[in-house]
This record gives structure tokens, sequence and C-alpha cells, in this order.
């Protein structure tokens, strides 16, 4: 058995590896379904696991974009100057200087939204159900108008990220943030599974199952609550940091905080694969931007109503997710030990 | 553990439906010259976007009937593949790199709106990709030494400084008061800052800077401390919906200022949609039809307002003459540089100096053109209740005279 795991996870990992370079072509969709696959991940943390529908997850995404971006100018030049639309002045940042500033802003990126979370995590947490997720939702909005109105990372103008530097090759762009975001989806995934594999999963469950039990059980819950937001938050700042990077614009509310698509798209792509499971929100997230990249070249002016259309027969069809239903048609496969005998004896009872 | 066979399975169906997919466009195709073109057709941008994409495809008629392009003595005729960016810069700078480097398109047209432009320019920057574009107007984008990148209209921040200007004119020399509102997006927000600066020369006083978000519907708050505070010029900016909003909401609440200057009353249809709760706005634009700028194709803007109009079904906003002047440009710029090598395209777009139906083309080292003025156009009904845009600024095309201060609500 650990053979097998081993093989399919060596498989994705040299798919992973050789992605760029078989398909050089798609290399900025192949970097976007890894970040989304994070962002999928992570909510599933909340949504999934802990049965706390987050919609301000996207706060942290947006926090991480500005943040990177900013380091990586500020380190340099005069942060003010550079995003001034009048701005004469041109900034132009030696490769040394753009990928020392990418680190550096990416590390910024993914710890201080986990302090950020953190925080609001300690006051916000103790909601529960649908004013937990009202909440959130005022999260995200807010932070958009907010950052919209600040001068110093260019409000309503927008923020240009550095250029990627001139380093030969038309490609090493391409292949330098689907790294990025490969090592990153790599990194959220092993951290992400093996938190799950430990107690932790179990409370957050317990949590999502009865919390008033789990409390009276003598779990502090709040604690594993924040705990898994932070873990969330700061992958979602790290992705946040690459996607702003990748884009290359940053504009308040359609691209850091964007709550409408990415906000609503994390949420779908978790239930469209199977929330509560590890794969589930990694093939949702997969299937959903293969679909959407479908949509987009083929029903062009239509591609939105396609996708409501995808998400009503989501919801009617799969209500459990593809690994839910998946789960329900095969349980054997994963390793449910059913008693034929049993099942009937249940059925009929009813 | 058969789960782990279904995820085989499905990554390499991945794997297959990529590799099938990557049908490859290039750019000159027998004899067509493929540019790409990725503009809002959904989303908040999406009336603009029409009209630029009907723009684009006015001149691509036009230009192919009258004969094509002709480079290295054989005939070419112009096609452009469409994306929707749906309003969003995530998805424009996506759609440069996938026009880019899945289609092989090497020549691009831009999209509507300067937020977007601003997404796409560092993309087509990258890979050499002369970018022509006629719906990014922010000051920003020319000021970052972008090579590849030329607009065929005037920046932003003079959209609306000679509004200031004339306001001050008539005041006998003396500042005024101002009070503005922008949406937050690049565009308005540069018209802002070019209102500043008018502010700053002129003596005058900003009393009311109201920022406005963007899904614009209402804007009440702010007119009604303009109703308080009573300023001689009210500016307000936010694209079409901006423009109907302000409108909508002026006669509602019966707002009396003695000027009303905006941005987008051609695009929203202002004295169709609203009659003549429009009349007196003052508006900025790039073109108006009865400029007497000439050309070969359109002929003129009369015969282009026309045309348009018995091809579309509505009279052409600026948006869509500029977007066709784009291609003009284009057309010009490959039969001068006589190649379809980038670099000598790019040289050839640079040295343009050239009058289309919609105004001289001249770039900047930075990529605008700066040979264009902006015009000032005034809403003006007749007794009938029919109204009409009449330039009144600047003088030299001027049909009529503006209307200074707006009569009262009560007087009208």
């Amino acid at each position: 058995m650990i053979n097998k795991n081993l093989i399919i996870y060596l498989s994705v990992l040299i798919f992973g590896l050789a992605a760029p370079f078989i398909f050089p072509a798609f290399k900025v969709q192949l970097s976007i379904l890894c970040v989304l696959i994070i962002l999928a991940i992570t909510w599933n943390i909340q949504g999934g696991e802990m049965g706390y529908n987050s919609f301000g997850n996207i706060l942290f995404y947006g926090l991480g974009m500005y943040l990177c971006a900013s380091v990586q100018v500020g380190m340099f030049f005069p942060l003010a100057e550079w995003t001034e639309s009048g701005g004469e002045k041109t900034f132009v940042h030696t490769p040394a200087q753009f990928f020392q500033g990418f680190g550096v802003g990416l590390a910024v990126a993914a710890i201080v939204p986990t302090i950020v979370a953190g925080l609001i995590g300690y006051s916000i947490l103790g909601l529960r159900g649908h004013y937990f997720a009202i909440c959130t939702l005022g999260l995200g909005v807010a932070a958009g108008e907010i950052s919209g109105g600040i001068e110093i990372i260019g409000a309503g103008q927008g923020f240009t990220t550095p250029p990627f530097p001139n380093i030969g090759s038309l490609e090493a762009r391409g292949e330098f943030f689907y790294f990025c975001s490969f090592v990153s989806l790599i990194l959220t995934f092993i951290v992400v599974k093996s938190i799950y594999s430990t107690r932790f999963k179990l409370v957050l469950n317990a949590i999502r199952d009865n919390e008033d039990k789990a409390e009276a059980m003598g779990i502090q819950t709040m604690k594993y609550k924040i705990i898994g937001w932070m873990i969330s938050a700061f992958f979602c700042g790290l992705a946040g940091g690459i996607m702003g990077g990748l884009v290359g614009y940053i504009d308040s509310t359609d691209v850091a905080f964007d709550g409408r698509e990415m906000g609503v798209f994390m949420v779908l792509m978790a239930i469209l694969g199977g929330k509560g499971t590890l794969w589930g929100p990694v093939i949702g997230a997969t299937i959903f931007h293969i679909f959407k990249e479908g949509f987009w070249t083929f029903f062009l002016g239509w591609q939105y109503v396609a996708l409501g259309v995808l998400i009503v027969v989501i919801v009617i069809y799969f209500p459990e997710g593809i690994m839910g239903w998946l789960r329900e048609k095969y349980p054997e496969r994963f390793g449910e030990v059913v008693d034929e005998a049993d099942r009937k004896a249940q059925v009929e009872l009813k | 553990m058969k789960i782990k066979n279904f995820i085989i399975t499905f990554v390499s169906a991945i794997a297959l439906i990529l590799s099938t997919s990557s049908i490859s466009f290039a750019k000159v195709v027998g004899d067509k010259i493929i540019l790409g073109a990725a503009v809002s057709l959904t989303g908040k941008y999406s009336s603009n976007g029409v009209h630029t994409q009907n723009g684009y495809n006015m001149a691509v008629d036009r230009i192919n009937s009258m004969g094509g392009i002709k480079v290295g003595g054989k005939t070419y005729k112009f096609d452009i593949i469409y994306y929707d960016d749906e309003s969003n810069p995530k998805r424009a700078a996506q759609l440069a790199e996938r026009l880019i480097s899945q289609d092989g398109v090497e020549f691009m047209l831009g999209p509507y709106s300067s937020g977007l432009t601003k997404a796409m320019a560092p993309v087509t920057e990258k890979y050499g990709v002369p970018m022509v574009e006629a719906n990014g107007a922010s000051r920003s984008l020319f000021t970052k030494g972008y090579k590849y990148l030329f607009a065929v209209l005037a920046p932003a921040n003079l959209y609306l400084d000679v509004a200031i200007r004339t306001a001050v004119e008539l005041n006998g020399g003396k500042g005024v008061k101002i009070a503005q509102a922008f949406e937050q997006d690049a565009f308005s927000q540069d018209v802002r800052l070019g209102i500043l600066d008018a502010a700053k020369e002129t003596g005058s006083e900003i009393i009311i800077d109201d920022k406005l978000p963007k899904e614009l519907n209402d804007m009440a708050a702010t007119l009604a401390k303009v109703k308080a505070t009573k300023p001689d010029v009210l500016v307000v900016s936010g694209h079409t919906k901006g423009a109907l909003t302000a409108i909508r909401q002026i006669a509602e609440m019966k707002v009396d200022v003695p000027m009303l200057a905006m941005t987008h009353c051609d695009a929203a249809k202002l004295s169709k949609q609203h009659g003549k709760n429009s009349q007196y706005a003052l508006c900025a634009s790039q073109w108006h039809k009865t400029l007497t700028y000439k050309d070969k194709w359109f002929k003129d803007g009369m015969t282009y307002d026309a045309d348009f109009t018995k091809m579309f079904g509505y009279a052409p906003p600026y948006q869509a003459a500029e977007s066709s002047a784009a291609l003009l440009v284009f057309k010009d710029a490959f039969e001068r540089a006589n190649s379809f090598d980038q670099k000598k395209v790019r040289d050839a777009l640079a040295a343009t100096d050239m009058q289309t139906f919609y105004g001289n083309i001249k770039f900047a080292p930075g990529g605008q053109n700066v040979s264009k003025p902006m015009v000032l156009f005034q809403v003006i009904c007749d007794n009938s209740g029919k109204c009409e845009n009449k330039v009144v600024a600047p003088l030299k095309w001027a049909s009529a005279k503006l209307i200074h201060p707006i009569p009262k609500w009560s007087e009208r």
C-alpha cells in the first residue's frame, strides 16, 4: 500500500515538474491552477473540516498580494514614488534586486496574514454558522474598499508590480512563477496532509460535528479554530504574493480582494471536489479550472452562463462533491468495510 | 485504494486534453494578418467594450474591402481574434499571455479602460509585441518606459482640464470652487489628477473631493453635499455608469450647479437615455463627428458617423472612433515597415505621423498621442425635446456657444 501511494505522489510530482516543459504555452494557466488548488485546500480546512464557511480567506490572499509587491518595491525604491501615477521616474529592478525582493516579499506575504488571522480570529471565530459567514464576507469587501483608498499602494490607480528582469530567455518569467506556485502547492499539501494525520483533524471534525460537545469534552475549541485559520492564512498569503507577481497589476477589488471571483471560486472548487477530504479540493480545483478555461474559449460571451449551469449541476447531482459521490458509489475503495447483510437490514428497518 | 487509480487516470486525461488543445494560429496565415484583442464583453465595462469591438470590426471591414494592406508586394487582410476579459485586469493579463503564447499572435489591439491596459502592457512589453491601444488614457501608462505601447488618444489628465480653465475664464480669471467625485479606477483617478493640477494653476479651491465605488449606482451623498455647499463646478467621472447615475440623481434631487463637467456622456448615450434632464452637461471627448479631420478610408467624421450608424444601429461614441483609428495606424505602420518583423513594425509605429478622420496621430516617446487635442461638447436640447451634443471648445471647432451658467431647475 505504501508503495502504491509513493508511486502516485511521485508521478504527480514528476508531472508537475515536467508540465511547463511539456506544455510550454500553458505555463500561466498551470501556475494559476496551482494557486487555485492552494486556495481550495486551505479553504477546506475551515469550510470542510471545521464546518465554518469562511468567505474571508480572500482577505489573506489580497493582503499577501499587496504586501509582497510593496516589499519588493519598498526594499529598493521609495514606494510612494513608484505608485504615484504621474511620476515621471521609472525605476528598474536589477535581477538580484528582483529576486531578493520577491523572496523577502513572499515571506512577509505569508507571515503578516498569519498574524492578522490570529488577531481577527480571536474576535470573530466566536461567531457560528451564518453569522460567521456573513461576518467574513464583510471582511473581504471592507478590505477591498479600504485598500482602494490608500495612496501609497496606488489606491484606485492600482499597483503595477515590478516587471520581470530580462535574464535571457522569454520563458524564464513563466517558469519562475510556475515553480514558485508549484513548490508552494507541494508545501501546502504536505503541511495539510501531515496535520490531517494528527489529532488536530479530529478536533476540527469534532468542532464541525458538535462544537458544544467538543468543548464539554475539554477541548479548547477556540485555540484550534484560530490555529486552523492561521494555517490557511499563511498559505493564502503566499498564494496571493505569487499571483500578484504573475498578474503584474494589482487592483484593489478586481485582483487582490476579489471576493466576487476568487473568494467564491475557492468555495466552489472545494465543494465540487468534495469538502472534508484531502484530495477533493485538488480534484475540484483542477476540474473547475479546465471547465472554466474551456468555457472562456468556446462560449465567448456566455461563459458565466455556462459556469452557472455547471454550479447548478454540481449542487444537484454532486451535493457531496466528486469525492463524496465516489465514496458513496465505491465505499470499499475508501477502505470502508461494508457488510451487505447489515446494509440490507438497515434499509428494511426504515 | 482504487481511488489512486482514478487520480492517475484523471491526471493523464488532463495531459491529453492540454496536449490536443494547443492549436496555434500564426501571426500571418495566407493573406491574413491576425491581430489579438481582449475586450470587455461582460462585466462593468461591457457597453464600452462593445463600442471598442464595433470600432475595430468596422475598420477591419473597411480596410479589407478597400484593398487591404500591402506588404512586400503582396496584399493582406486584417483578422482579429477576440477574447472576453470580463472587465477584470487579472483576466486581461492572462488573455494577453494566452493570445501571445498559445495563439501565436504577434500584434495586439488594446482592451477597453486604463486599468486593463495597465494589466496587459507588461505582458506585451515582455514579448516585444507591438500594441496599439485606443482606450487606455491613464497618464501612468506612458511614464513606465514601455517601448511597444502606442495610444491613439490623449492622456486622461487632459480630459477636463479645459472645463476648469473655461470656468475660471468665465469667472473673470478668478479661481472657482470645485466639487468633484471620481470612481476608484485608474482612468477616473487620472482625470482627478488633471483637475488637481488645473485647480492649482488657476488658484481654484476644491471643496468636495469624493471617491465613488466601482459598480456605481448611487452618489446621493455627494450631491447632498453639493446642494449644501454650492460649488461653481461639479466634476463627475466614472465611465458610462458614472455619467448615467450623475444625470439621473441630479435631476431627481434638483441639484443646481452652474457648470457640470463629465466624461463618457456619448458612450452612455446620455441625450437619448435622459433627454432634457441631461441638458447643459459638459462632456470631455476624444472625438466628435463635426471635427474637420479627413482620411481616405472613412472620409470624415460625418461619414463615419453615418456609416457606423448604418452598420450597428447607433451613433458612434468616441470610443468606437478611436478604436477604428487604431487599425488605420496599424495598416499605415505595416506598409511603411514593409515587413512583419515586430521590431521594424514597432519602429514604424513610433514614426507614425498621419491624419485620420478621428484626428492627427503622432506618438510621443512615452507612446501617447500628442498631436490631438481634447474637445468639450455640451448637451443642448431644442424646444421639441430633441437633444444633441454640440462642440463648445476649443473655439476652432465650436458649433455652439457654451451655455453658462446652467439655468436653475426651478426656471427650466
